[in-house]
């Protein structure tokens, strides 16, 4: 009697080809290359098909994962971009800038051995692949149903929110703040993580569908929410976190300290870094230093070296601790950015002229693990460094601007100025209004905005499609 | 004030926890955004059940000696003195909060280091602990909102 053989499996995950640090480090371009078709199909070949495929359930917008894998593996691409995207209307910025070490990859079967299959990257593949070899393709559109959707914030929940309603038969509006279209993902994400091209792409696609795409409309202000609800039937406020925190230190207020969002907008929106191609410059700075561990602080660090600083970010905890995605602190150290972690700023230090010319620092140890397990650092006496710089960009977190709280009477605000909305449906305390991403979850990762985008335009969806008597007599609420 | 007794510190303390209250209402009726005067009120009565603590702490002669100091994480101790206003923010709430325990520690720390040794001191030393509690809770809850990038 023979024994039976024992199944080999591929743990081999395939590396995704980078431009070297040395070389991006002086560039803008986009880090990472992404598959070709054939290590896309080495890739995807390696995945078992799961009979309870666990993957689905730890994605935020529950895409078929199994089913656009095997499609890639067996070269059917557009077989696959079509799973991709019946759940995921911007698989190009999802597969570059999700968490999918936290999400999807991280219940693969194969992650314990450390050979999951690299889902982020397939989809990128396929999202891209799509974009070079044709049009893409529309999907099914239900016929008008004569209701009309206003969406508060064109990023990640609000285009979700437009993608799903808009094939749904809705009419839809997106009225956006800034002068493009794309929110976190175009004034926040740098060139280098997720080209700008992309955004635009995506963008350009959801105007193809039918969506109406509104921009330099600031709600609250240009009109409130209550104005806008006697044309719409229904509103989405996905208007993000753009709110930064600061750390309430000493010489905050000199000149060269920015926020994280101030940096980032004027390099990104405003294209500081090409100047003079775009007529909006930004300061040239030598030693920049960037307060926070968070991606946004890797995303300005990275900035500041490519635009030719020495840059070091402090951290208050130790590496183990950093918030921040492992292949964006790999990615940062490769390029030369400096870590000084267990260091907590005390206070900028200015020259006559108001300009920040130093920063100065507390040494800190993890302390013993408190009722949580959590250790929390703690100074150590005596040991305080200072760091001479010329630019301070504090990145420590974000919480939503006040503006729509304060004009929508009756809308329900938590103590961090988030709108308080329902988890699975975005229902806010105001009928007609939903709500879903950073503005409700404070800053958090553009996959559970979008998830929360799909949850809410669900209850939309759901709310319009009730009988018209019903809808118009909530409309007169 | 006299404190020349344990049952004279504790009545000192037990206004001080009044007078916390007092602060902390106040601040609440000033703020404009409901959610922050909601947290001010919320720390009002933290401080009543203070207070209420050291009555019966008072009543029942339970004075505790200190075991251990209680973790500084000095979390406060760096960060500017916040502008009361209408609009402040649960951020600067919670300063205003980490800054007041503090202040309380002190006075209770000094005023033991004045004082000799003996159930005056021990009994002051408590209460600078006691403090030192409240304002670690405070510490935590900033650590746990606006640090966790930091």
């Amino acid at each position: 009697m023979t024994e039976p053989v024992k199944k080999q499996y591929d743990l081999n995950r395939r590396e995704m080809p980078k431009q070297l640090p040395e070389v991006r480090r002086y560039n803008f371009n986009e880090v990472a290359l992404g598959y070709t078709a054939e290590t896309a199909i080495e890739e995807a070949k390696r995945c078992i098909q799961c009979k309870k495929p666990l993957c689905i359930s730890n994605c935020p917008v529950e895409i078929d994962i199994p089913g656009f894998v095997k499609c890639i593996a067996e070269g059917d691409f557009l077989g696959g971009i079509r799973i991709l995207k019946d759940k995921n209307c911007l698989p190009a910025i999802c597969g570059r800038v999700c968490p999918q070490e936290e999400q999807c990859e991280k219940t693969c079967v194969f992650h314990k051995k450390g050979g999951q299959i690299a889902v982020g990257r397939l989809e990128r593949f396929l999202a891209d692949w799509e974009a070079q070899q044709c049009e893409p393709e529309m999907p099914e559109m239900l016929p008008n149903s004569g209701r009309k959707v206003a969406i508060v914030g064109g990023g990640p929940a609000g285009l979700t929110v437009a993608g799903d309603l808009i094939k749904l038969g809705h009419k839809v509006t997106v009225f956006e703040a800034l002068h493009r279209m794309g929110g976190v993902l175009i004034y926040g994400i740098p060139e280098f993580r997720l080209p700008k091209v992309i955004v635009t792409r995506e963008v350009e696609y959801l105007r193809k569908l039918g969506v109406e795409l509104i921009t330099d409309f600031v709600v609250g202000k240009t009109r409130t929410i209550d104005s806008i609800l006697g044309e719409y039937d229904a509103v989405f406020v996905g208007s993000g976190a753009g709110l930064p925190w600061f750390m309430e230190i000493p010489g905050e207020n000199l000149n060269g300290v920015y926020s994280a969002n101030e940096y980032l907008t004027r390099l990104n929106l405003m294209k500081g870094y090409l100047f003079p191609k775009y007529h909006t410059p930004v300061k040239s700075h030598r030693k920049v230093v960037t307060v926070g561990g968070g991606n946004v602080a890797m995303d300005c660090a990275r900035s500041a070296l490519r635009l030719g600083a020495e840059s070091r970010i402090v951290y208050r905890r130790s590496r183990e601790e950093l918030p921040a995605r492992l292949e964006e602190v790999e990615n940062a150290e490769e390029e030369g950015v400096i870590f000084d972690f267990l260091t907590l700023p005390l206070r900028y230090i200015g020259d006559e002229s108001g300009w920040v010319r130093a920063i100065e620092c507390q040494k800190m140890a993890l302390g013993e693990p408190d009722s949580s397990g959590r250790r929390r650092p703690v100074p150590i006496e005596g040991a305080i460094v200072t760091f001479p710089v010329d630019a301070v960009v504090c990145a420590i977190g974000n919480s939503p601007n006040p503006l729509i709280g304060a004009t929508t009477p009756g809308l329900t605000i938590g103590k961090k100025g988030n709108i308080e909305a329902d988890e699975k449906t975005g229902t806010t305390s105001r009928e007609k209004i939903w709500a879903g991403g950073d503005v409700v979850t404070g800053a958090a990762t553009v996959i559970l905005a979008m998830g929360a985008g799909r949850f809410a335009a669900r209850s939309i969806h759901e709310y319009l499609s009730r009988p018209q008597a019903e809808v118009s007599q909530n409309s007169g609420a | 004030m006299k404190l020349d007794s344990v049952d004279q510190i504790l009545d000192f303390a037990i206004a001080k926890e009044q007078e916390a209250w007092q602060f902390y209402m106040d601040l609440a009726a000033k703020v404009g955004q409901q959610p922050v005067k909601q947290v001010f009120e919320a720390f009002a009565g933290e401080e009543l059940q203070h207070k209420a603590k050291l009555i019966e702490i008072k009543q029942r002669k339970l004075m505790i000696p200190v075991q251990q100091r209680v973790l500084d994480l000095k979390i406060g101790d760096h960060l500017v003195d916040i502008v009361l206003s209408p609009n402040m923010t649960y951020q600067q709430a919670l300063i205003v909060a980490m800054k007041a325990e503090k202040a309380a520690f002190r006075m209770y720390h000094d005023l033991a280091a004045a004082a000799g040794e003996g159930n005056l001191k021990e009994s002051l030393l408590m209460l600078a602990q006691e403090e030192a509690r409240h304002k670690l809770r405070f510490e935590i809850e900033y650590d746990d909102n606006f640090q966790r990038e930091n």
